[in-house]
């Protein structure tokens, strides 16, 4: 949280309804995202209980597991799951389209979209990534065969759950944090991990303010959690009796009563699910309003790359991922986050005027009117003369960044400018000398618009998206023994598929 | 013969409380008064945690010292408490630590050997959970004490598993009864705490929250247990800074073991149990007819007046924060409160609003053209400064 | 008949929410009470839908109101058999002796112990009798077991010829917690000592390799259960994590000779006190009382 972001939640507060902190969306919207809303069973690591998922908010498809604790049920869950996961997945590899070279990259085919799931909040993502993990070293065969389609679809979903954690990647997205990103409401973030109060103090419905809409919203008989945890008066007073029905129908060997039994449970599991898978739709349409930033189909672009390079992966039979990084692997990763979370701010900001102010309030940036300008000024001091013009600009944002330093204008991304002087004569608002160079063409007159004129309102940043030569790390092989020397091969073992004793 | 098996932190024990010496003093009398005429509710490891992680509420540190059922209350309140527990974590959590003592505590047993270096010949079992089918806390706690004593002088018939030891621990000026999972001792080193817990650490990792929580009620235990070594004349070093933590690993069940180490949140917890010492200063400054006693009648029905009780909830000061949400019965309470306070809005909302308390004040200075007098002079300018960005951009006024 | 179906479901739907809401408020009697009306009220549904299916030629139950198909996993496969991996419940509480009778519960548990030949707790009872004979016992079944075996001694001391009875504690004479012992068995088998409980896993393991090595085909319970056995125990197992019952016999019995002196010892006292202490019902079921402390620094 931030002061405009406080400032923004002060105000809904006080207003009683969600106030905008973006003017633009910053993720990319699939037309046609996949819908999946995960229950599981308390205490246990990884027992999923129930399941909406689908593609049109018309047409939920329900699946649901009568005794979580059962190895064999939960294994011909996630083939249903993997039913229903895959052929979306897959199908987004019919089409595909050839990708010109660029800057560190070789000209490529890519496939033309990729597949976006939503989930309701941070925890379905821990789930996805637990059933990832429970899921992608099975084998199909041997002493505990699973089906054929689970450990693929254990692949998928560590994919997906890996990729929530690079910044500007929305292959997998949790609602909450989508809404949270867009809009501040009147009440705490923890609160806003609530996806019905949440979405009521964005899109109340008709008749109550947006806080009233959050107090009804945290009432777990009208409003069900998103899960994946289950309310406990819910487990205790109608989940443990149905299940316990479905066990003694099981036991009896009463056909007839096992239907009745699991068409109770589902029925019940249904009525849980349905508001929250409701409400992601809600959630689709109020971040669809929004118009995407303008960054955001680069970072598509990177997701589709991401999909199509681990499509093929799977298609020449490549191994699971690993459990844990080597330690090569992880320093490059690590770095590599780093660079895409500044580049993600730096993004947000220059696409988002409302972002780009949070950086203006901490003096990473300003923004002013120009009040003069020498676009023809040309530096003779060195070898050769040089194109350098200045300009001045009048701000009242804090200017912290040092003479010397240089900025970026998100209108003129390619151009630098170099701090002459900040002065503030006789106190704000501040006057800031810069000295172009680049981003104005060849020779020494600049091109038509490349340098700001006198009245046009700039914005300078001390953060730019520039391109950065990731740092040097050792090959995997060459991995130092301070560090476990060189990772050994992933060679699939029987204890991968080992099951319980008990 | 059923396993007994019960999670310590829901278990109400039914013989009430009375201090050694039998006389009933002031704080005592004043206590009881604010609960009513009922038995009190247990501190425990989990409760005693949450109130060192908000020492500054006084509504808090005084309902628990007296034993108050917070969720009654606050549900007769009109602010039912969002807080249960599904009863499939808790077969879960108890099958667990069974699992882990079964067959004379062999799982745990491997894993005391592989943590502790614990030599074969240690391999003794002593079960506190009942003193010879006399189950009241008192005769626990002395039987308790004894074999910690004898375990203690280091002799040949020391012991080294104690399974539900009850111990004792001053909280606010008055004893909580604390009932850690099980205590390890080695011969001529130390004893361990050990907890047992069943979230599942997966690839050697597990959910941060629950093991911190894990920590934090393990590092209650090693105070609890050094302070009953401590009367027997023994000195804090026998009792380790390292608690075992059991939990399921990876899919499977297999119990696993790892060492934590707690000194940060003994540190911690020692300097906010001394600031609840003053638990009578709290109450001196209570008037002294204040009960929140929901007065029963005969048929169970709740006569006491709404209104009334929320009246005198509102005597004793609170401190909400939206942390309360996940540790407090009062959140949903205190949380109407404190409706307006900038705390409400999140941790750092009050820090980033520039220190003002309150939403319409932080609003206000935003909007005002005039420099504000004294303190609030640097987040005058601050907010005006944040304000005037979001109307540039949104094109409309804060 | 649909719409009393309709009627049932909603007032189902109101009475879950009612039941609930009491919860929440922290209000165990009123919730109680709804629950009694809720368990009737499905049981009502469930036998309206039994009979409307009995009524209808198709095999299936309509669709509740709203209701889609759901696709779900299988509940349980045809006739209850189990699926791989989880022990068939068989009939309930009844295995079969040689000959094809069912045995009763208690017949069952006196089967698994003599084969342990020490103390045990319910759930190792039961994976044995799973194990050696045939099919698992019922665990809730077991809960009440000591108790009424002890309501049939005292109606009739010494009518049966063995008793299922507990495990007295060294140093209280109380009935160990959650453990069985067989009546016929000498008190010094029957009193559980400090380094008793590690003793008789020891003896279970070497009671339970033996057995395997004396039937042709063990089966997949015999050998989880070996393995229980071997990975909690100091050479039961190789480094490659394999086992076989004459390994685990030995490290069993290796460790079991490092603590044989001092439980013996314990045993052999606390069994001379029983004798001398209690009566018949008290040295099989243990007394409630406090008894004499080992010694001053026991109690």
């Amino acid at each position: 949280m931030t002061t405009l972001t406080s400032l923004a939640r002060a105000r809904a507060a006080e207003r009683g309804h969600a106030e905008p902190v973006c003017t633009v969306r910053h993720l990319h919207l699939s037309d046609r995202p996949l819908v999946f809303v995960p229950l599981t069973l308390a205490g246990e690591a990884c027992a999923p209980l129930a399941a909406m998922i689908g593609d049109d908010p018309r047409a939920p498809r329900l699946l649901t597991v009568a005794q979580p604790r059962n190895r064999d049920q939960r294994f011909a869950f996630t083939a249903e799951l993997a039913a229903a996961v895959i052929p979306y997945l897959e199908g987004f590899s019919a089409a595909s389209e050839t990708v010109l070279a660029g800057p560190g990259r070789e000209e490529r085919t890519r496939y033309c979209d990729a597949p976006q799931v939503l989930v309701p909040g941070p925890a379905a993502i821990t789930f996805t990534r637990m059933l990832g993990r429970s899921t992608r070293f099975r084998r199909t065969d041997g002493p505990y065969p699973v089906p054929a389609l689970v450990p693929l679809l254990g692949r998928w979903l560590t994919f997906l759950a890996e990729h929530t954690e690079i910044p500007g990647s929305c292959l997998l997205v949790a609602a909450t944090d989508a809404l949270s990103l867009h809009w501040a409401t009147g009440q705490s973030p923890a609160e806003d991990l609530n996806l019905a109060a949440l979405t009521g103090w964005i899109s109340p419905p008709a008749g109550l303010t947006g806080s009233q809409a959050a107090a009804v919203a945290e009432d777990p008989l009208t409003w069900p959690p998103a899960g994946p945890a289950t309310d406990p008066t819910f487990d205790n007073e109608v989940l443990a009796p149905l299940m316990e029905a479905c066990d003694r129908a099981a036991v009896s060997g009463d056909e007839p009563a096992m239907r009745r039994a699991r068409l109770a449970l589902d029925q019940a599991l249904r009525s849980q699910l349905i508001p929250a898978w409701e409400l992601m739709w809600q959630a689709v349409g109020l971040l669809r309003s929004l118009p995407p930033g303008g960054h955001v189909a680069a970072r598509w672009d990177a997701d589709k790359d991401a999909f199509t390079f681990h499509a093929g992966h799977l298609r020449d039979g490549g191994p699971p991922q690993p459990r844990r990084d080597s330690a090569v692997a992880a320093a490059r990763r690590l770095a590599r986050l780093e660079r895409l979370q500044a580049s993600y701010g730096a993004q947000r900001a220059f696409d988002d005027p409302l972002v780009m102010a949070e950086r203006r309030l901490a003096g990473e940036a300003f923004a002013g009117r120009v009040t003069a300008a020498e676009p023809g000024r040309v530096d003779r001091s060195g070898r050769r003369a040089v194109l350098r013009p200045r300009v001045t600009v009048e701000t009242s944002d804090p200017v912290l960044a040092e003479e010397g330093s240089v900025v970026t204008s998100p209108a003129r991304p390619a151009q630098e400018a170099r701090i002459v002087s900040v002065s503030m004569p006789g106190g704000r608002p501040a006057q800031v000398v810069l000295e172009l160079s680049k981003g104005m063409g060849r020779g020494l007159t600049a091109v038509a618009g490349s340098v700001p004129a006198p009245g046009e309102q700039v914005c300078y940043a001390t953060f730019h998206d520039g391109y950065q030569p990731p740092p040097a790390f050792p090959e995997p092989d060459q991995t130092p023994w301070t560090h476990g020397g060189p990772l050994q091969p992933y060679v699939p073992s029987d204890e991968d598929a080992q099951e319980a004793w008990s | 013969m059923a396993l007994r098996v019960g999670e310590a932190a829901t278990r109400r024990v039914s013989i009430g409380f009375r201090p050694e010496g039998g006389a009933v003093n002031v704080t005592e009398a004043r206590l009881d008064r604010i609960r009513g005429p009922i038995q009190p509710r247990n501190h425990n490891a989990r409760t005693i945690a949450a109130l060192s992680s908000n020492p500054g509420c006084a509504r808090r540190a005084v309902m628990d010292a007296a034993g108050v059922d917070k969720q009654q209350v606050a549900a007769h309140a009109g602010f039912p408490a969002p807080f249960g527990q599904s009863r499939f974590a808790l077969s879960r959590g108890n099958a667990f630590e069974a699992q882990v003592k079964a067959d004379g505590c062999a799982e745990l047993l491997r894993l005391l050997r592989e943590h502790l270096d614990l030599p074969i010949p240690e391999a003794s079992y002593a079960d506190l959970e009942e003193a010879g089918g006399n189950t009241s806390r008192e005769a626990r706690y002395a039987r308790t004490r004894a074999l910690l004593a004898r375990a203690a002088a280091s002799g040949d018939d020391a012991g080294t598993m104690f399974d539900h030891p009850l111990l004792r621990l001053g909280v606010g000026g008055r004893p909580v009864y604390l009932e850690p999972d099980l205590l390890a001792f080695k011969l001529g080193h130390q004893f361990h705490v050990v907890e047992i817990k069943s979230f599942a650490v997966i690839d050697g990792q597990a959910d941060g929250d629950k093991v911190a929580a894990a920590v934090i009620q393990s590092a209650v235990y090693v105070l609890a247990l050094r302070q009953v070594l401590g009367e027997l004349g023994c000195g804090p070093d026998l009792v380790a800074d390292e608690v075992l933590l059991v939990c399921p690993e990876n899919f499977a069940s297999r119990p696993a073991g790892a060492a934590l180490d707690v000194r940060r949140q003994l540190t911690v917890l020692r300097r906010q149990l001394a600031r609840l010492e003053r638990i009578d200063s709290l109450l001196e400054a209570l008037p002294p007819g204040l009960t929140f006693d929901l007065a029963r009648g005969p048929d169970g029905a709740v006569q006491r007046p709404r209104a009334e009780l929320a009246d005198a909830l509102a005597v004793v000061p609170a401190r909400y924060t939206p942390d309360c949400l996940a540790s407090c019965e009062m959140c949903f309470f205190c949380r109407q409160e404190a409706a307006g306070t900038t705390a409400a809005l999140g941790v750092t909302a009050l820090e980033d609003l520039g220190g003002v308390e309150h939403i319409a004040t932080a609003l206000h200075l935003a909007r005002g053209s005039a420099d504000a007098p004294g303190v609030q002079a640097e987040a005058a300018v601050l907010l005006r400064a944040a304000a005037r960005l979001r109307q540039e951009c949104l094109g409309e006024a804060v | 008949m649909v719409t009393s179906i309709e009627a049932l479901e909603e007032r189902i739907e109101s009475l879950r929410g009612r039941v609930r809401r009491a919860r929440l408020a922290g209000d165990r009697e009123l919730a109680a009470a709804l629950r009694q009306e809720l368990r009737s009220a499905e049981r009502e549904w469930d036998e309206a839908l039994e009979e409307l299916a009995g009524n209808q030629p198709a095999q299936n139950v309509p669709p509740a109101r709203g209701e889609q198909p759901a696709s779900s996993a299988p509940g349980s496969p045809p006739g209850g058999a189990s699926p791989a991996g989880v022990a068939a419940p068989g009939r309930e509480g009844t295995g079969v002796a040689a000959g094809g009778l069912a045995l009763p519960l208690r017949e069952q548990v006196h089967q698994a112990l003599t084969l342990l030949t020490v103390p045990a707790a319910p759930r190792l009872v039961s994976l044995v009798h799973e194990a050696f004979f045939a099919g698992a016992i019922s665990g809730a079944r077991l809960t009440s077991l000591r108790r009424d075996e002890e309501r049939s001694f005292r109606a009739a001391p010494f009518a049966r010829p063995y008793y299922l009875c507990a495990a007295l504690t060294a140093d209280l004479l109380a009935p160990a917690r959650g453990v069985l012992a067989v009546s016929t068995w000498p008190m010094e088998r029957r009193v559980i000592g400090p380094l008793s409980p590690r003793v008789d896993f020891l003896t279970a393991a070497i009671q339970v390799a033996e057995s395997i090595l004396r039937v042709s085909q063990p089966g997949p319970g015999a050998l989880r259960l070996l393995w229980r056995f071997a990975s909690n125990i100091p050479g039961g197992m190789t480094s490659g994590g394999k086992t076989n019952p004459r390994r685990v016999a030995g490290a069993a019995e290796a460790e079991r000779g490092i603590h044989a002196d001092a439980d013996q010892a314990a045993r052999t006292d606390a069994a001379q006190r029983a004798r001398a202490q209690l009566n018949d019902a008290q040295q099989l079921f243990g007394t409630r009382l406090r008894g004499a402390p080992r010694s001053a620094a026991g109690g």
